[in-house]
Parts: C-alpha cells; structure tokens; sequence
C-alpha cells in the first residue's frame, strides 16, 4: 500500500468548500417528490415499478443502473455555475471551447490503411482530396512491434494492417507531396519505444526537406499501456523503463516540437481489448497523473507539460453513457489537473481527445448493419465535444478498410457536420435529468477506479503485478459469454439472427509479396550505402543513453539521421533494459 | 480404465501478432469445456513447436490477424514435422484473414480453421479431429 495521498484525497482535501447554489429550491423538490411519489404509486405499472432499474447489457458496457424515468430529484442538488458552467470556461463540462463546432469543426482522421508506402500515400491523398481534415497513419505490425521488414518474425505480414517504416526513406515516401505544415498528423506509434524509433524518422524527414520543427502540428500515442498491457508482442522491456521512455519522449517533444501532442493517453485500445468505458478512462487518467507527478519531479512546471496532453477513446453502443462519460471525464480531468497538480493556464485543464468508434462492437454478419451502429458511435462522439474523429467502416470485421468504405466513413462525419445541424449548439445534452445524472455518476465511478489503482501502488505498479492484465481478460472472457448466452443482443448475430447467414463477398486487403521483398531490398540497399560506422556509433551512443539517464529521444535523433534502421534500435534499447515477461493471464 | 487424460490445449499467436483479445476469449472457453490450457503469447514457429513438444500438448491453436497465416502455418507445419508431432497433435487457427485462405489453411494441415466460431463448434472440432488422429495412428 503506498504511503502517498490518493487523488481522491487531494481533491477532496483541496477543493474549496464553497457554498452552493442549488438550481433546484427546495420547496420546488419538495412538490415534484410528492408529484413523483403520487405517479410512482399511481400510474406506474406494477412490473415497471417492480423493474424500475434495468443493468443494460452492451458490448463494453458500464453495467450502470437505468432508471425508467430521470427528474431533478437525481440531481437535487445540481449547482449550475459550479457543476456546469460555459462552455471554454472551468469546469470544462460543457466543452474546451466557448463556441466549440460553431468555431472549429472536429477534425476529420480517418486511418490510411495498409499497404506500401507508395500505396498509403495515394490513400492520404485520396482522403485529403474528399475533405479529411487530419492525417491518421496506421503503422503494420512489424512496425509496430518495432521488427524490420527482412526479420524472420515479419514472414508474411509486411503491410498487411497498416504502412512498414523501416526508416527515413520509408517516411520520405509516405508523405512525398504532402504538406507537412498545415494537415494535423496522427502517427498511430502505439509505444513509447516505437514512438521514440518512428518519431525521430519523421523529424529527419521534416528537416531533410527543410521544415522546422516548430512548425509541424500532428500527434504520437506513446503510451507504456500499450506497450506492456494491451497488445501481446514477442518482447517486453520492464514496464518502469518503459514509463520513463514515455516521459524522455515528452521531454523532448515538449521542448523541440512545440506544436506537437506528445502523447495521447490511449483509453480506445485497452477499452477495445475488453474493458468498461469506466476503466478505460481511469487507467488513462491515471497514467496523465504519473506523468505530471514524473515531469515535476524532473524539474517542470505543470503547465509547460500538461497544455500538450491528449486522450483517445472509444465511444460504442450505449449512446447516453458515451455522451455522459466525455462530460465527466473533461469536468474530472479539470479538477485533477487545477486542484491536484496546482495549473493555471486554462489549456492545461482541457481534456482534449480524439475518438475512434468502436471496433468491436462491428459483426461479419450482415456488415452494413455496421454503417448504422458506426453512426450512432459518430453522433454519441461529436454530443460528447470531442475535438478529432476516425469512424469504423463497415468492412472492419473483415479487414482494414477498403477506399470505398474509408469513403463511406467520412461521409458519415460529413453528413453529422454538414446535414443533421447538432454542431450548430453546443453541448446540447446538458440539462437532461438523465445525462446529468449518469454524467455524475460516471465522474465518480473513474474517480473510484483511479483510486483503486494509486491505493494499490500506482498504475506503473499494477501493469507490473499483473493485476490489469487479470482484471480485463477475466472481463473478456465474461462479455464473451454474455454474448454467446444472448444477454448482449446483437442484431444479426444472436438477436434476429437470419435463417441462412451467408457472409457477403466482402473485398479483403491481402498480404502482396512484391511489396516485402521492395522492403527488404530497400534495406538491403540502405546497409551498403548509408555510413555503417556512424550508424554503429550512433546505436552505442543509444544504449549508453538507455543504460546511463539522458534522453533516449535525442539519442534516437542521432540513429535516425545516420538511417539506423528501426529493428536496431529495437535491440539496443533491449540490450540495455532486458527483457520483461507479460504476467500470465489467469 | 485409466481416467481419461485432460485435453491439453496450447493457444498461440505468431510473432508479431498483437491482438490477444481473441485467444483470451478462446482460452476461457476451452477451459469451460474442460480442457488444460496453455497460453503461450506470441513466438516463431519452432518456439511453438519446440513447447508444444515440451506441455505435450494435444492440441496446438494459433490465432492470427495481421497477416502470415499461410507463411508462418505453412513454416509451423513443416516444423511440427520435422519434431515428429504433426501427425498426433491436432492443430487448429481463427481470426481475420481472407476467406479464401482457408481451403489452403485445410490443406496444409490444419483441423480448424475459424473465422468465426462458437465454443461448441471449436469443442467438437477438437474432439472429432483428436479421435480421428486417435484412430489413424494406431491404424
């Protein structure tokens, strides 16, 4: 158990007791209780009194009660300057910025695809060309996994889920043409490693082609979450060493490339892997607590680091729940931020975030049915306030995207801006009983989880232990269940399933050969040519680097522009750190 | 008679798979029907052959997403051969690939090939092909 205060102490602690202001006088409560008793007792059904609070049932759900029916009394004591306030103004609830979409559209992202680097380009272009707004670049798995394109282990799977870069050649062609300085680019790096081997790769380029770094605006997920909890990989490096590769990484962006979000605190993958939206937003939040805890302690003021911090998450089915948890999580990441960590500026309370829609909330059966659930994921996401969109396609059970299907994603992000006018008000779920109610609750609710996590040692600590890994795959396992019994209905699938499912001829991206063996003759081509003792000095300098303190970001900087390629800087930095073993689920 | 032996399930992904969340789904359902399982996590070929040997396990399942299934299957089954136990282990594989690799899947040797499947029909995938094995090998 850690000596430290909890957040929900501090908060508690620090937050001033200030006398509030109910919106509700309590004579007016008094006579809708009386009201409501009369009804309850009166008109409500005798089964729906019995059944007055349902647990939905949905895939990544909360599990949070539903009442049949929501009245002030949920909320009676609902002080409106203080809970809700203005939109760009403290709490945040009603959204970063006063005019929020009237001002600024959400940036539309929709991921590039797989392929090779020639053929991602063509598809960034193509998305550009039919109105996104945002760059999404989604890395293969060999990228990702930080193995270059010749390693045995990527036998097979050369771009198959998104673009290889095995260096800075590989990022020259995906962005050749492409304005470097205007469209926000997302690089999809997943780890703190992989962002402090890829990032560099796309720094080099920016100077190669004489840009300065301060002008380019886009962002890195770098997450140790990723790294050590949510995907499964050939090779950990321990979770502690991982956490610090995510802050040198901050470190450096934060003071090299101003404009760029250093991080995005990934709740969409883990909720994905199997989670609540609850744990998905506490295990993040949690995570931007170590990191403003870790960066003071290098010697930072809050405010330098935290203006930069961004989220990621996951709306999915149930439409009230998405809408509430975006509310709570920007009020709580507020209080946090102001009453925990002592911000001033007001951009450093702003819980920013891009969303993608659920994934795997998306059957094979009937797929188009996957259009309308992606839509109602869109319109939960952009009622939410947030401030960047990927929209699922419908082919998603299938395969990465086809263009046609990427299309009808941003089509669907261009009708909700362009056609149902609900970006012309903001914040406008506000003031219902029912979301207000569920917003408060799911405050609490994250609030309870981070607790948990900082009680038992701090989210670095329970990654190590092994509690998360067993906590969400015993979730997994459960939801499973849950839907193969019908008590999570999916329509199609188990709810109105059709008699003779016959799975459409759906178009499948498929593994090219042509395109691995370019990569590995490209590779091969690179080790005659470049400068082998410079690449070899910089690699040594790297591990030095890993072993010894000072920035493995700036040492990465060096590899990448002497063309070390990202596998060997993979096995410096696990010759330094050595390897982890992902705790064993149970 | 002897009570008979748990089925011993070893669950795998290839080398640079990184969703889990499919063999996590599979593991507990093969645990509900009873059987022994081992989750492996991500590994080359010969690592998966080279424990396969060592659990002796009866059953080898790979889950796969991002690409490789005919390369690194066709590379397992080359390897389970050459350790001598191809012909007794069942082996099976699910997840998304195109739908038109799965005749090849077959071929090559495996029992199972899923893209999607419900615990009942994994379970009596395994114990039909663990009989037929059964059978052919004291033929």
């Amino acid at each position: 158990m850690s000596e430290e205060k909890t957040t929900r102490e501090i908060l508690k602690e620090k937050i001033p007791r200030k006398k509030r202001t109910p919106l509700y006088n309590s004579q007016a409560l008094e006579g809708i209780r009386k009201e409501f008793d009369r009804w309850m007792n009166t008109v409500v059904r005798e089964p729906d009194r019995k059944n007055w609070e349902v647990t939905p049932n949905t895939i990544l759900g909360s599990e949070i009660p539903r009442k049949l029916l929501y009245t002030p009394l949920d909320n009676s004591d609902l002080d409106y300057n203080e809970d809700l306030g203005y939109s760009g103004e403290e709490p945040f609830t009603r959204g970063i910025h006063s005019n929020m979409y009237r001002g600024r559209v959400f940036t539309m992202r929709q991921l590039s695809s797989a392929g090779s680097p020639e053929q991602v380009n063509q598809r960034i272009k193509f998305l550009l060309e039919h109105g996104a707004t945002g760059i999404n670049l989604a890395l293969d798995l060999a990228t990702v996994q930080m193995f270059d394109s010749d390693e045995p282990e990527a036998l097979g799977q050369v771009a198959t889920v998104g673009v290889p870069i095995d260096c800075v050649e590989d990022m020259e062609a995906i962005f050749k043409d492409i304005p470097l300085d205007t469209a926000g680019v997302s690089i999809v790096t997943h780890y703190p490693r992989n962002t402090a081997i890829v990032f560099p790769m796309y720094l080099v380029m920016a100077e190669r082609r004489g840009i300065p770094w301060d002008k380019l605006p886009g962002s890195v997920q770098n997450d140790f979450i990723m790294e050590n909890l949510v995907r499964s990989a050939p090779e950990y490096i321990p979770p502690k060493d991982d956490f610090r590769v995510q802050c040198d990484n901050i470190e450096f962006l934060r003071k090299n490339v101003p404009q760029w979000n250093y991080v995005t605190l990934n709740g969409y993958n883990l909720r994905e892997w199997g989670t609540s939206g609850i744990t998905e937003m506490a295990v993040a939040l949690a995570n931007g607590i170590e990191i403003l805890k870790e960066m003071m302690g290098r010697g930072y003021d809050v405010d330098w680091v935290a203006e930069r911090l961004a989220f990621f998450w996951a709306p999915a089915n149930d439409f009230f729940e998405e809408v509430a948890r975006l509310r709570a999580v920007r009020r709580l990441w507020y209080k946090i931020t102001k009453y925990r960590f002592d911000a001033k500026n007001p951009r450093s309370m702003w819980s920013r975030c891009h969303v993608q829609t659920s994934g795997v909330s998306l059957f094979r059966e009937e797929p188009m049915n996957n259009v309308i659930r992606s839509a109602y994921h869109a319109l939960a996401a952009v009622l939410g306030g947030v401030q960047s969109l990927h929209v699922d396609s419908f082919d998603e059970a299938y395969s990465v995207p086809s263009a046609e299907a990427s299309l009808l994603s941003l089509r669907t992000q261009q009708i909700i801006q362009a056609e149902t006018q609900v970006t012309q008000v903001v914040d406008p779920l506000a003031g219902s009983f029912y979301v207000e109610a569920l917003t408060n609750e799911i405050e609490e609710k994250i609030l309870d989880e981070i607790d948990e996590i900082e009680r038992m040692g701090g989210l670095v600590e329970v990654v190590a232990s092994g509690w998360l890994h067993t906590k969400i795959s015993r979730n997994i396992q459960r939801e499973q269940k849950a839907i193969a019994d019908g008590d999570i209905k999916v329509v199609g699938v188990n709810y109105f399933r059709a008699p003779d499912v016959k799975l459409p001829d759906v178009l499948v991206h498929e593994y090219d050969e042509k395109i691995a063996k370019a990569m590995r003759d490209k590779l091969a081509r690179l080790r005659q040519r470049r400068d082998n003792e410079k690449a070899s000095n910089t690699l040594n300098a790297l591990k030095e680097t890993c072993k010894r303190g000072g920035n493995v970001m700036a040492a990465c900087i060096e590899c990448a522009r002497a063309d070390v390629t990202e596998g060997e800087m993979r096995r410096a930095f696990v010759e330094a750190f050595g390897l982890w073993k992902s705790p064993i689920f149970v | 008679m002897a009570e008979e032996k748990k089925t011993k399930v070893l669950l795998a992904q290839f080398p640079l798979e990184s969703h889990s969340r499919g063999i996590i789904t599979v593991a507990g359902m093969l645990r509900d029907a009873g059987m022994e399982v081992v989750l492996m996590g991500d590994a080359v070929p010969e690592q998966i052959v080279g424990v396969a040997v060592q659990e002796d396990a009866d059953v080898v399942g790979i889950s796969t997403y991002c690409g490789g299934e005919v390369a690194l299957g066709s590379k397992l089954m080359k390897v389970a051969e050459k350790r001598g136990i191809k012909d007794h282990t069942v082996f099976l594989i699910g997840g998304i690939f195109p739908p038109k690799n799965a005749p090849k899947l077959k071929k090559i040797g495996f029992s199972g090939v899923f893209l999607t499947a419900t615990k009942e029909e994994i379970v009596s995938t395994i114990k039909s092909a663990l009989a037929s094995k059964r059978l052919s090998s004291v033929a």
